[in-house]
């Protein structure tokens, strides 16, 4: 039962992250894509938890869902919110 | 199809349609800045493809992390150990590919800072008609 | 849509249908495996084998065992690379300073009380990730991101200048990094040195006492399992990451006036 659950929330979460993904990229705000690509980061991270990664999972929290997404955030900031014409 | 093998197929695809949704961002939105986040998640995904290929099922029990729990009895733990953790080498790779990922991340954002101050722009496309 | 956007997308479909072909042609085989290869069932049996001292490394955890005793070199080079990235970052920002006279603002009292609990604990946290990395998941390029986290905090909660009139200046996190790059550095040589002085043999990168190699950093000291120098390359690894990070964090918030002081 145990494991039924756990395979069906992995495929819960793998199709969220397709799902984010495609919003990151066809966003015109750059502020709402980055927050999707962090929601798609957060994705993989119980990818790679559920995956019997520790580590990685230690070391990707802070890099994709905390520092990537607060780097882009900066550059937005210094640069153009909107993507496209 | 044992449930194993579906969930495992399932992510496999996932996996490969957010490869190729990563390859239109690069190739086809005009913003740079959009461009360096679909670099993070196409180098993400095969991160995450190398992790599931080091992954195993094994035949009894579930499996186990890479990391040694118990150490009382230490043969016939170390036998449990060998027969039910991951493959630790994937996860090593991946471990130093995303720190340094993050930091030619940090390098090309400054380029493109350095862009802007130079452009005026960071749309490749304007910058294509205006400098003509 | 235009019509090179469909070339675009029909390419990219093709592509990925036939690399999904290649792949499942090659290696990839029936997923989930039921067993791992070879090569890794070496490792995991070689991580801590008391029985076999010439044969193993010193920690329980295979993962770090790997990225700095098995492996230890890639990951030597693997840092040259990141400080290869990280001075080719600081190289476009030579000459800028970061102003520390004018008040920086912040943001209200509440975040500001609420990110100082947290400026204590994050680094407690990131500091039992480094110096427990080869007995549970954890290492020294873990401890040094979540330790980057607090830079990110104190940056957007604090201001920049507030960390800089605090003595957080460009200089002494340059000396930092540089610490921690020549601490890997004589972690790893130093066993060489110890044998030139004693006059036995060593290799670069040696852990424990290897045939032919009969000298060895402490595997347990005093009932505590050290780590040999899994432990060293951790810690200096946190410091080395934390502060190049740091370093490119704080070259980022600077205001684009100040650079084009500078650059114009």
């Amino acid at each position: 039962m145990i494991e039924i659950f756990t395979l069906a929330f992995l495929m819960l979460i793998s199709v969220t992250s397709v799902i984010a993904a495609f919003k990151a990229i066809i966003e015109k705000d750059m502020v709402r894509a980055i927050v999707y690509s962090a929601i798609q980061s957060a994705m993989y991270a119980l990818i790679f938890y559920v995956l019997m990664a520790p580590d990685i999972v230690l070391v990707y929290i802070p890099v994709s869902v905390g520092i990537t997404p607060a780097i882009l955030l900066f550059v937005t900031k210094k640069t153009e919110r909107r993507d496209g014409d | 199809m044992e449930l194993p093998t579906l969930v495992a197929s399932v992510i496999v695809v996932s996996l490969y349609v957010n490869l190729g949704i990563a390859l239109y961002g690069i190739f086809a939105r005009p913003s740079l800045v959009k461009k360096l986040l679909a670099i993070t998640i196409l180098s993400d995904t095969a991160n995450a493809f190398a992790v599931l290929v080091g992954y195993r099922w094994p035949r009894t029990g579930t499996p186990q992390p890479p990391v040694l729990m118990n150490t009382t009895n230490y043969n016939e733990s170390i036998k449990y150990y060998i027969e039910h953790a991951v493959d630790p080498l994937p996860q090593a790779l991946v471990l130093t590919a995303i720190v340094i990922g993050l930091a030619v991340t940090l390098f090309i954002a400054f380029v493109i800072i350095q862009y802007y101050r130079l452009y005026g722009t960071v749309n490749v496309r304007k910058t294509a008609t205006s400098s003509r | 849509m235009k019509k090179s956007e469909i070339c675009v997308i029909i390419s990219i479909v093709i592509f990925i249908f036939s690399l999904a072909y290649i792949t499942s042609l090659g290696g990839l085989g029936y997923l989930p495996p039921v067993d791992v290869r070879k090569l890794a069932q070496i490792y995991l049996a070689s991580t801590y084998n008391p029985y076999q001292p010439t044969n193993t490394s010193s920690g329980y955890e295979s993962v770090t065992a790997i990225i700095w005793d098995f492996r230890g070199l890639d990951t030597f080079f693997e840092t040259a690379v990141f400080y290869g990235a990280i001075i080719a970052s600081v190289a476009i920002y030579r000459g800028v300073e970061i102003s520390s006279k004018k008040k920086s603002i912040g943001m209200s009292p509440i975040a500001k009380t609420v990110t100082r609990l947290s400026l204590i604990l994050i680094p407690i946290v990131a500091a039992s990730i480094a110096f427990h990395g080869h007995l549970t998941p954890g290492g020294g390029f873990q401890a040094g991101s979540v330790a980057t986290v607090v830079i990110v905090l104190s940056i957007m909660v604090f201001g920049l200048r507030r960390l800089v009139q605090k003595g957080v200046t460009k200089p002494k996190i340059l000396l930092l990094r540089s610490l921690g790059l020549i601490g890997i550095g004589l972690t790893a040589i130093g066993l060489v040195l110890a044998g030139l002085v004693i006059g036995v043999n060593a290799y670069i990168f040696q852990n424990q006492a290897k045939a032919m190699a009969e000298i060895s950093y402490p595997m347990w000291i005093d009932d505590v399992l050290f780590g040999g120098s899994l432990l060293f390359f951790n810690i200096f690894e946190f410091v080395a990451v934390m502060a190049g990070f740091t370093l490119v964090l704080m070259l980022f918030s600077i205001e684009e006036e100040e650079v084009k002081k500078v650059i114009k």
